[in-house]
Formats: C-alpha cells, structure tokens, sequence
C-alpha cells in the first residue's frame, strides 16, 4: 500500500449500465465513464436480462481501458479493484466480477467485492465530505426501495422496503402505460410539469399504515385503469401519478423518521433520487425536522461505477478484501437481520 | 511464447499454460456451476498466475453464461498483461481433441438450448466443414454426416441415428494447442449459436 490517497478502480454491471471509474480517497474521480444499454432494451419496454449480459460483456473491457487511459492512469498504480457482487441481474453481475477478479489477480492487487446497494448507500459520503454516520437513507431505484439507517460502512438497519414494486420501477410502468418510452422515470417527470396533480383520483397505498412499508402495484393498476377508461389526458395521468407516489414516499419517510433512532442528516440516493419533484420535497420533510438534506449530484445517483469504487476505497480504509472465489449474487441485502417481508423478494 | 488457454463454455472449467506450445502447467474441473467463483482461483494457481504473452479462450457455443464468463477473464488478464486475446470455437477444440485418437473426419455434437444440440461437421484435417447448427436432437442425428460423433451428445446422436461410433468429450484447455491455427479468431467476441430468449412484445 502507497502512504498516499487510495486510488481504487470501480466496475458497476448489476443491472442495464456498464460503468467503470477511478477514484482516489481523497474523493476525487480521475475519470468515469458509463455506457447506457438504453438502445438495447428500449423495444421491449424493459430490460431483458440475457442483453444486459451480453451488452456487459461487449462493453465493459473497452470502457474499463478507456477511463485508465483517459486518468493516465496504469493498471499498476491502482491499490484495489472494486467490483459489484450482487444484488442483480445475475448474467451481468458475473461478468463485472470475474472481470474484477481478473484485473486484481493479474495486478496483483486486492479485489473489493461490493455490495450495490451499499455503493449507492455510501455515495453521498464520496459527494460530501462533512456527511456523518449515522443518516438516514431513502434508497429508492428501478429495482429498490428502502429506507435504511446507515451506521457505517457494512452497517446497516432496514426499517422499510416495498412488498411489491420499486418506486423507479413504477415510473417505469406508467410510462409504458403512456406510451413513454423506456426508460421511463426522466419522460414521466417531463409530462408532469404540464399536468394536473390533481386530476385524477389515485390511491395512495399504505399511507397512514403503522406497517413501515411501501407498496407501488396497486398505485400502477390504478394508473392502468385511469388511462384505460379515456377520460384523462395523458399530462394529468402523470402529474397525478407523481403527486401520489411523493405522498406515499413522504409518508412513510416520516413514519420511518419517527421510529428511527438520531441521525445526522436526511439523505437520497438511487435513480428516482434524479427527481427534482422527489428532491425538492424530501428536503423540505427533513427541514421540518431540523436534519440536513443530502442527495449526491445526479451522476452519482443512477446506477455508476464511481460508487461502486467509493465504497471499495471506504472497505480498503479498513483492510478489507475478498477472496477471489468470492460468488455473485443475485440477492444481498443490506440488513441481513431485517425482518423478511411479504411479497419483498429481491427488493428486501 | 506464453500461452495461456481458457475454456468455461461446457461444464468443464479449465485453465492451462503453455511454454512454447508444451504444457507447464494446467487444471480441467467438471464443476456444472460456479464457474465464476472457481475460473480466477485456478488460474491463480498456475505458475506466475498463469501470466503469458497470448490468451486463448473458447468462445463458445455453450452455456451463454460460461462463455461470457471465459471471456471476461481473458480480456481482463490480457489488458493487465498487455497480452494478445484470441477466440476459439468450442466445437472446433472438440474435434480437435477426436483426432488425437481417431485421426479422421468428425461430427461434433454439444448440448444446446432448449432440448437442442450444436452440431458441426469436420474434415480429416480438423476444419470446420459447413456452418453451425443448433438443432433438435433427430434433425441433428439426420444431417451429422460423419461415421465418428463426438462431443457431450456423442452418444445420443449415435444411439438415435442408429450407426456409428461416439467418443463422449467435454472441452479441456490443456488441449488447446491440438487446434489448427486457422480457426482462431483475433478480436473474440462470443459465438452464442443460438438467439437469446427475447420476444418483443405484440404491436398494440
């Protein structure tokens, strides 16, 4: 190990982003870079699974060459390799870990295996610098949506996940319902500005629940309906369709806050965290509680490599490394303690 | 020259390093599954962590996932190394590995997708003859053209087709300099032999 910052190379391939960064724990990134697979699954209207590996495994040497080339960086002058290891679409998990695997063991550098969700969960600590554990954290996603409390790094107590759809997930879905496009979250968000949220009656599902959780699906089907019965206009469906999940996501935010023990600051990762709509009401629920508000630049908040290599540089402060048989995996929560829910499945 | 070879397109996952095209050093596990956790570990064991000037890699047909898996490695060791990548078809090594004991032409039979099978034929001299197939099992018995089938339905394209003589195989890496320096390709990408299982969704 060098007695200078930490320079860990990141490689993200859970879902539909190829990604790999370097970053120095100094947070500072030497270079990013992401190859969207958005042409790839845009015709069928979600991600196909077997693409996604296949387009993970075209596109992730080159890009990885690429940002070493673009940081002037050699392979050499790394001290880790940080790859993510679930949870995910497990095809393109395998090929961004081995591909991890290789480059350390060829290096011999140590390999970081990292968890996604605790990439995501860190990332504002790599944007922030002031940031203290613990915070609470609203980690919402294609593929989740928890609220956790984040005590450190591989410390982290679930209070809340959804027993059916992720909120990005339910973006997604009404803007297929809409005839969006995919992916759906950014053109849902667009057509809002232009409706009324209050337009049409939608139900807000487990609002007011002593049960801490989120549930999307019948949110979805009632969009479906809406859209299905002709009396609305596609603007007001969305606006709609927005205003109830921030309500459903305000109230359980707030549910979970009361239960929670202290924390520092009030924080936003994941996709949806690219909401300005999500953004700008979180930060009013923490104001009134008097916490800081924290959400990481965009880049940072879909799916990156730069997260992915600052939760490497967090695990190496504390030498910490994996062994090179270390399996992908397609489920991995973050608190494996938490209570199982009904209907969570991966999302838990 | 260094050479070392992949192959984690079938069961098998296997590794091994070549000093002037003879072996040093090489690993032939029959594992189903994991190949994404055992693949790295065994080439960790080889001599100099299997550190060579060329990487040779199957490139399927197979199991999607093992190809990918084989190919990650290989472009992975080769930028680190500053190595060449080059692709092999995984048929092509099986029948390669059939004229060690029965120099003669060869109808290579693996298993496939879905109930079916990778089909290819051979010539004496180790070259692909046709294209390849993927193939329900008695269509693939019905055009196999050669006295000799190998490969892991060998048997059972034999036994269906009622005549012939099988040799069961599974790729080995340690075989890999057997194969005819014409089928290996520069710039590998993956062979898959088959679509993927993606229908898009009816026009509404």
């Amino acid at each position: 190990m060098t007695n200078g910052p930490a320079l860990v190379l990141g490689i993200e391939s859970s879902c539909d982003e190829t990604a790999a960064a370097l970053v120095t724990s100094e947070r500072r990134i030497l270079a990013q870079k992401i190859a969207s697979q958005d042409d790839v699954h845009a015709p069928y209207g979600g991600v196909v699974p077997e693409f996604a590996a296949r387009a993970h495994a075209e596109r992730l040497a080159p890009l990885i060459e690429a940002v070493l080339d673009e940081a002037e960086i050699e392979i050499r002058d790394v001290d880790a390799v940080a790859a993510t290891a679930g949870p995910g679409l497990i095809g393109g998990v395998m090929v961004g870990l081995v591909t991890g695997k290789a480059l350390a063991t060829a290096s011999g550098k140590p390999l970081i295996a990292i968890n996604h969700l605790e990439g995501h969960a860190l990332s504002p600590r790599l944007a922030d610098p002031t940031l203290q554990f613990p915070y609470a954290l609203l980690l919402v996603s294609g593929g989740h949506c928890q609220i956790l409390r984040v005590e450190g790094v591989g410390r982290y107590q679930r209070l809340a996940t959804t027993i059916d759809d992720a909120l990005g997930e339910a973006f997604d879905k009404t803007a297929k319902i809409l005839g969006l496009g995919y992916p759906g979250g950014p053109a849902v968000e667009r057509l809002a500005q232009q409706g009324d949220p209050r337009g049409v009656p939608l139900p807000r599902p487990l609002v007011g629940k002593r049960e801490p959780h989120f549930s999307f699906a019948g949110l979805k089907s009632a969009v479906l309906r809406a859209h299905e019965s002709g009396n609305y206009a596609p603007a007001d469906l969305a606006a709609s369709f927005q205003q109830a999940a921030i309500d459903c996501v305000l109230d359980r935010m707030q549910r979970s806050l009361e239960t929670m023990d202290e924390v520092t600051a009030l924080v936003v990762a994941g996709g949806v965290a690219a909401n300005t709509r999500v953004r700008t009401e979180l930060e009013q629920c923490a104001a009134s509680r008097g916490l800081r508000f924290v959400a990481p630049p965009l880049k940072l908040c879909t799916d990156n490599a730069a997260m992915i290599a600052w939760a490497g540089i967090e695990r190496f402060a504390k030498g910490e490394a994996s062994p090179l048989d270390v399996p992908a995996r397609p489920r991995w929560p973050l608190d494996p303690g938490a209570e199982p829910v009904r209907g969570a499945g991966a999302k838990a | 020259m260094r050479v070392l070879a992949i192959d984690c397109a079938t069961e098998n996952c296997s590794a091994a390093l070549f000093s002037n095209g003879e072996l040093i050093d090489g690993r032939c596990e029959r594992l189903g599954r994991g190949h994404a956790e055992r693949l790295v570990p065994m080439i960790a064991e080889l001599p100099d962590k299997g550190r060579a000037d060329r990487v040779i890699v199957s490139l399927g047909p197979g199991s999607f996932t093992g190809v990918r898996i084989g190919l990650a490695a290989a472009r992975a060791l080769a930028l680190v190394w500053k190595a060449e990548t080059l692709g092999y078809p995984t048929l092509a090594l099986i029948a390669a590995m059939a004229r060690e004991a029965h120099p003669e032409a060869v109808s290579v039979a693996m298993t496939g997708g879905h109930g079916e099978w990778f089909l290819q034929d051979f010539g004496p001299d180790g070259l692909p003859q046709g294209e390849l197939a993927s193939l329900p099992p008695q269509a693939a018995a019905d055009v196999a053209r050669h006295h000799r089938v190998a490969g892991s339905e060998a048997e059972a394209l034999v036994a269906r087709r009622g005549s012939g003589s099988a040799v069961p195989l599974l790729p080995d890496a340690r075989y890999v300099p057997l194969l005819s320096s014409s089928v290996l390709l520069q710039n590998p990408a993956p062979l898959y032999g088959r679509a993927p299982d993606a229908k898009l969704p009816a026009a509404s």
